[in-house]
């Protein structure tokens, strides 16, 4: 049964192919091996520098932050993997073979081959990033090994957790466990917890590190058994599902329109939901139209849980060793996300007006009243963020105090770590809602951009053709962000003495941002 | 006040090179129910959109409360265009659809509990628009439509998913809406609801 049902599989996929593109010929394998080639030549050298540096011992104040790094993109990659499926077809296989008595492993096996692959190259990734936070004090070779073991071995045990999670609920609560699990093992080492613990790990000795790569990889290894055993177990409802969403991620991928994917995400998020309808608040015609987009965030609490607790992110960046300007960069990106975040309504009505013709308040006033929720947000998120790298500035300044007062020498493993974050002892909180304004201008006029622009020339250069549609697009509401927001990246550019002026000239240039983006785009539309 | 609420004086548009509306004639009075009807392509829509200033014409008149219709906010306090299916705003169910259109205009023609009882749509008020069937998210954008004043409304084939109890229903209601002093222009295939309207069509000849 199997055999011939493989041979079906095998029969079908030939003619498929037979009647699709031509076959690869002996010139696009040379294609192939010469890009891979070429990547690898222009890699090498960097990534050579990048391995010889790891050598030595780490850091011990950037040790805790890197390890809550790593842990938290693992958690993301469990994420990603649950969220795209991870098993799913192309819509066409989907469509006509998956319904169809052709043997479901077999269907599945060439996804099942490139999950494994994704998380192949994930976790190189990982143990690299591993291998960073720990450092390798003696024989980087083998060191290094048994990082790329662990990191491999936990990206694709995660995957196989994740494909077995789709064909049973118990399996489920597993992976949601290990995500839950990193994300407090992020939390534990960022609040320097397990320090002494990540001390130890980074001065394992080899015969440790040998043992916990290869528990990692039978583990593993166990987890992809069972996950390719399930592999016919995983109901069809979710396997279509799960296709379906993949063909219209790939729809907006290939015709390069990232707004797409915020209608399926969106549309799939509250077709599950069961709601209760509430009265509408008795407001202003263009703030009850606005209210929607409060209402939606507050029926959302888990979503502005995980907002709020990013706001630590920039926190946990400066004590791995980023810089003002990069945590600060940081804090303004976040902001502006966490504004977006806020502005459905408007990239709505932007997509398809047909409601908002019905509504009929004035663009102008809606624009007004559409910025006041993502002003309210970004401006908390870049308090919060700032506030947060202030207190820890505060106390890793005091804690340089407390070295000097016992007369002992600062370790400059110790000073390296704080440096990043004394820039911002002081009042740099209050440029968090001073920010607030130009930050919802940016959002919105992210909000209020079409698709790509494919007509768009493409320019040449030296390092590669740079299509600039997609790059007006990218920059379009950053641009005004940027613009709005000049006072505090010059402040974290180079952070004076005192941060006065620079605060008065950001509370201007936000509102005049925002009140010019309002006054232009308002002119007489609907909304 | 105007003569008549909608004028249009040898309307042509073109859609890719290809005539679809050639020397268009029509005027529409307050109060009147006027039915576009024609085969599939015979410019029903376009010249909705024409009304609704959705669509420049190549060449002729259009004038709509005595102005050239525009996309602005002040038009669309006047008019109420149902065309294809609206994008629901997410993550609120069909009353509070009802509820945000009753919010912003201040003297809604129903309140929200009788529109979920005329378009019954009382037992799914607590589903998310994307969750209901075709026909119940047509009636939801009629209700929508119709919840909120206007002076015209423009629909484009508003039978589409409906079933013919309700379709008989909706020409009811849009006779209501005519004897409030309201001006209906729909283009429809429905003939219980071309029947009750002075049906025109765009090619001229009146069927």
């Amino acid at each position: 049964m199997t055999s011939g049902a493989e041979g079906n599989v095998r029969s079908v996929r030939a003619y498929v192919r037979s009647r699709g593109r031509a076959p690869r010929g002996l010139l696009d394998r040379y294609v192939s091996g010469f890009g891979l080639a070429m990547l690898l030549a222009v890699l090498g050298r960097p990534v050579s520098t990048v391995l010889t540096g790891l050598a030595g011992p780490v850091d011990p104040a950037r040790m805790s932050a890197g390890a809550a790094l790593v842990a938290l993109a693992l958690a993301g990659f469990l994420f990603a993997a649950r969220t795209a499926g991870p098993v799913l077809l192309s819509p066409a296989d989907a469509s006509w073979l998956l319904l169809s008595p052709l043997n479901r492993r077999r269907l599945l096996a060439r996804t099942g081959r490139v999950l494994i692959m994704v998380a192949v190259v994930a976790g190189a990734a990982l143990g690299l990033g591993l291998l960073a936070v720990l450092g390798a004090p003696d024989q980087l070779v083998w060191r290094l090994l048994g990082a790329l073991v662990l990191g491999v071995s936990a990206a694709v045990g995660g995957m196989a957790l994740a494909v077995l999670g789709q064909a049973s609920q118990s399996w489920q609560f597993w992976l949601t466990a290990a995500m839950v699990a990193l994300l407090v093992l992020a939390v534990v080492a960022v609040s320097g917890q397990a320090r002494t613990v990540l001390a130890v790990a980074a001065s394992a000795p080899l015969t440790t590190v040998a043992a916990s790569a290869s528990t990692a990889a039978v583990v593993s290894a166990l987890l992809v058994r069972r996950a390719w055993a399930s592999l016919d177990r995983i109901p069809t409802r979710i396997l279509l599902a799960s296709s379906t969403r993949a063909g219209h991620v790939a729809d907006a991928a290939v015709g390069l329109d990232p707004g797409a994917l915020t209608w399926i995400a969106e549309e799939n998020h509250w077709r599950a939901r069961t709601l209760r309808s509430r009265r509408w608040p008795s407001l202003p015609a263009p703030l009850a139209l606005a209210w929607q987009d409060w209402r939606r965030l507050a029926r959302r609490p888990g979503r502005l849980a995980a907002m709020s607790g990013a706001a630590g992110l920039p926190v946990v960046l400066a004590q791995a060793g980023a810089g003002p300007a990069a945590s600060g960069a940081v804090v303004l990106a976040g902001a502006l996300a966490v504004a977006a975040a806020g502005v459905s309504g408007a990239r709505w009505d932007r997509d398809n007006p047909a409601l908002s013709r019905i509504v009929g308040v004035g663009h102008r006033p809606a624009l007004a009243a559409r910025a006041l929720l993502p002003m309210v947000l970004s401006g908390a998120w870049a308090t919060l963020a700032l506030a947060g790298l202030s207190v820890s500035a505060s106390l890793a300044l005091a804690g340089l105090g407390a070295w000097a007062s016992v007369g002992t020498a600062v370790p400059g493993a110790w000073s390296v770590g704080t440096a990043g974050l004394s820039a911002f002892s002081g009042g740099w909180w209050l440029f968090g809602p001073l920010v607030a304004p130009a930050l919802a201008a940016g959002a919105l006029r992210m909000a209020g951009r079409g698709p790509v622009d494919h007509s768009m020339p493409v320019i040449d250069t030296p390092g590669g053709a740079i299509p600039t549609g997609p790059l007006l697009w990218a920059a379009t509401g950053a641009d005004l962000a940027v613009l709005g927001c000049l006072p505090a990246i010059a402040a974290l550019l180079s952070p004076p003495g005192a941060l006065g002026w620079f605060l008065a000239a950001q509370g201007v240039f936000g509102a005049l941002t925002l009140v010019g983006y309002a006054w232009r785009r308002g002119a007489g539309q609907a909304t | 006040m105007y003569d008549s609420i909608i004028n249009v004086h040898d309307l042509t548009v073109d859609l890719g090179g290809n005539p679809v509306l050639r020397g268009m004639e029509l005027t529409v009075s307050a109060g009147e129910i006027v039915a576009v009807v024609g085969p599939n392509g015979s410019g029903k829509s376009t010249l909705l959109r024409c009304l609704a200033g959705l669509q420049p014409a190549a060449s002729g008149e259009v004038r709509v409360f005595g102005r050239a219709p525009a996309d602005d906010a002040a038009f669309w306090r006047e008019v109420a265009l149902l065309g294809d299916e609206p994008a629901w705003y997410p993550g609120l169910t069909a009353r509070e659809h009802l509820e945000l259109v009753g919010a912003v205009h201040a003297r809604a023609r129903m309140t929200v509990e009788s529109a979920l009882e005329e378009f019954a749509l009382v037992e799914r008020a607590d589903s998310v628009p994307l969750n209901l069937s075709t026909g119940q998210r047509q009636r939801l954008a009629l209700a929508a439509a119709l919840l909120r004043p206007s002076a015209l409304l423009l629909l484009d084939e508003p039978e589409r998913g409906l079933d013919a109890e309700f379709r008989a229903r909706l020409a009811g209601l849009l006779g209501e809406y005519a004897a409030e002093g309201g001006t209906v222009v729909m283009a429809t295939h429905d003939h219980g609801l071309a029947a009750r309207a002075r049906q025109v069509s765009p090619s001229g000849v009146v069927a």
